[in-house]
């Protein structure tokens, strides 16, 4: 068991009480539990302006909420690691990115469930072992055990496909903005069947490798908050702008399933 | 004499208890020769409605009777029955599920001890699997006592494509859609009056809700749009509308959904901030806008961002 894994088990151990509206000190405790387990003892601070979550206030599908996490440029160029926590969720560790060298923390997005009102905290972790935190507090409800799927013939028939959306560039040395489309139901397992009345089995992205010419943007963790059909918005600097690059994406699941695809980066246009 | 009296008794008995159904009864409308349908209110689901928001009913023919939609609660499905049952004592042999939304569904357990064929599209039990159980809770939380009763009954007669049911001296064709307002919509032709019982394939006045495909649904109205009715039931809105003239206004919504949320994708603007750019002409003509417009952005913004 990794410590992701053993810390969620800690997460919802300490989780699964009463749905009584927490009091603020009450949720305060909660991220106290959290930051605990996730963290142990390790020193998490304030991180002020420097990270920023992008969440709508108030979201009109509990099942797809887009949440981003903003690093300002004084302390982007240290982080290697960005942690997304829904302190309300079932499985509160939504997604963990270890990031590589030629990313640009300054601003990565995915889509999640959110299963009560809660607050998000994003946790920005340097190179040198600091953390910084910090929190948005978000309306949704419902998004854990509500089935997002609209079409399940499409989404079977999809299962593992992914596609990717390149910004448009005009000069080879801006970085390379992307928007990666993944296919996957990411079965939370608390949605019951009424007919059998067993739950449908969890099956879930456990982990995402991008990398651009073989180096790593980023590793994913993550697990049953993330959307069905999710998302991720990311950026690359490349080392070496004027060689072609190549985005590569490589899915396990946790059915041991592999998907991969790649997708050459087009080149700037010329202006 | 003691014969007539316990007749006469029997007699009261049934009097009362028929006053007592009638009473408890659905209002109901015939807007066809044996093609009653009860107007569901506009609005959201709540104790005060017993989720009664759909258009729901039955039509007879000489032998049995078809209940379309058995309605949206344990409660509202026994009033329809009641209603029924103030019109004819002809056995109900079908209840049809024109699709998974809980304002259509719930009120099937009312008809169980009929021993109806329960009709659904060949997706029903796929998606009724992995959503009844969540609108069944939603259902309770939404209605408190009102919901006593309301559960999930899974179909056990599918379509896959058609089906013909014959009701004496009626038959009704019941067609399975591909993906459009649901994954498992089922539109229902009575050939005697000409009326296509369209359900939710089908909204008026009230804001239409994209739950499965909104290139799908696009679609599917063209198709439904070439049949020869001369009248549509709707799932939402009046209970009869002229065919196909009464499709265009939610032709028109799908359609400037489609192509402004396809420009805003293009934009690169997010999901989360789409709807603000997408059909605000439409603000205005459709009840509910605020509470459906941005969620049907939203589906329509996760669909066509894989074209």
């Amino acid at each position: 068991m990794t410590w992701f894994t053993s810390a969620l088990l800690v997460v919802l151990v300490l989780g699964g009480a009463a749905r009584a509206e927490p009091s603020e000190a009450e949720r305060a405790a909660r991220w106290a539990d959290l930051k605990h387990a996730i963290f142990g003892d390790r020193v998490v601070e304030d991180a002020g302006d420097r990270v920023v979550i992008d969440a709508p206030m108030r979201a009109e599908d509990a099942a797809l909420v887009p949440v981003g996490i903003r690093v300002a440029q004084t302390l982007a160029p240290e982080v290697r690691g960005l942690y997304l926590v829904i302190d309300n969720n079932p499985s509160p560790l939504a997604a963990h990115f270890l990031l590589g060298p030629i990313a640009d923390p300054s601003e990565i997005a995915t889509r999640v469930r959110i299963d009560d009102y809660t607050y998000l905290h994003a946790v920005a972790e340097t190179a040198d072992g600091r953390l910084y935190a910090t929190a948005r507090f978000i309306k949704a409800a419902g998004g854990c055990s509500a089935p997002a799927s609209k079409d399940q013939a499409l989404a079977l028939e999809r299962l593992g496909k992914m596609k990717v959306n390149f910004a448009e560039r005009t000069k080879p040395d801006q970085p390379v903005k992307a928007k990666l489309l993944i296919s996957h139901p990411n079965n939370s397992g608390l949605q019951m069947d009424q007919v059998t009345r067993n739950y449908i089995p969890a099956d879930f992205m456990q982990r995402l490798d991008v990398t651009y010419n073989g180096q790593s943007v980023f590793r994913l963790e993550s697990d049953v908050s993330i959307s069905e059909d999710p998302t991720f918005h990311f950026s690359i600097r490349p080392a070496d702008p004027a060689t072609p690059g190549v985005v590569k994406a490589e899915i396990l699941d946790s059915s041991q399933r592999h998907f991969s695809q790649s997708w050459p980066v087009p080149a700037a246009a010329q202006m | 004499m003691k014969i007539s009296g316990i007749l006469a008794a029997v007699g009261l008995v049934l009097a009362t208890v028929s006053t007592h159904a009638e009473n408890l009864a659905l209002p109901i409308t015939e807007i066809a020769a044996g093609i009653f349908v009860h107007n569901g209110v506009q609005g959201e689901a709540s104790a005060a409605n017993e989720d009664g928001i759909a258009n729901i009913g039955f039509i007879v023919g000489a032998d049995a009777v078809a209940v379309i939609d058995p309605g949206g609660s344990f409660a509202e499905g026994t009033a329809l029955r009641a209603a029924i049952r103030a019109h004819t004592d002809r056995p109900i042999r079908y209840v049809i599920l024109t699709h998974v939304h809980p304002d259509h569904i719930f009120g099937a357990a009312a008809f169980r001890d009929d021993h109806p064929d329960f009709v659904g599209h060949a997706k029903l039990p796929g998606t009724l699997a992995q959503r009844g159980d969540y609108y069944l809770r939603r259902l309770r939380s939404a209605l408190g006592d009102e919901a006593a009763g309301s559960e999930v009954v899974p179909p056990t007669l599918l379509v896959s494509d058609r089906l013909d049911l014959d009701l004496g001296g009626r038959h009704l064709s019941l067609q399975a859609h591909g993906p459009a307002h649901t994954d498992n919509d089922l539109t229902i032709f009575d050939e005697n009056t000409r009326t296509i019982w369209l359900a939710d394939l089908l909204f008026v006045d009230r804001i239409p809700a994209i739950d499965g495909s909104i290139v799908g649904w696009l679609k599917e109205l063209d198709e439904v749009s070439g049949i020869p009715a001369e009248r549509a039931v709707p799932g939402h809105g009046p209970i009869s509308v002229p065919w196909p003239a009464a499709a265009e206004p939610e032709r028109r919504y799908l359609e400037a959904v489609a192509r402004q949320t396809r420009a805003a994708i293009k934009a690169g603007i997010g999901i989360a901030d789409a709807w603000r750019h997408v059909a605000n002409s439409e603000r205005g003509r459709w009840l509910l806008f605020d509470d459906y417009h941005p969620r049907n952005v939203t589906a329509a913004y996760k669909e066509l961002e894989w074209e």
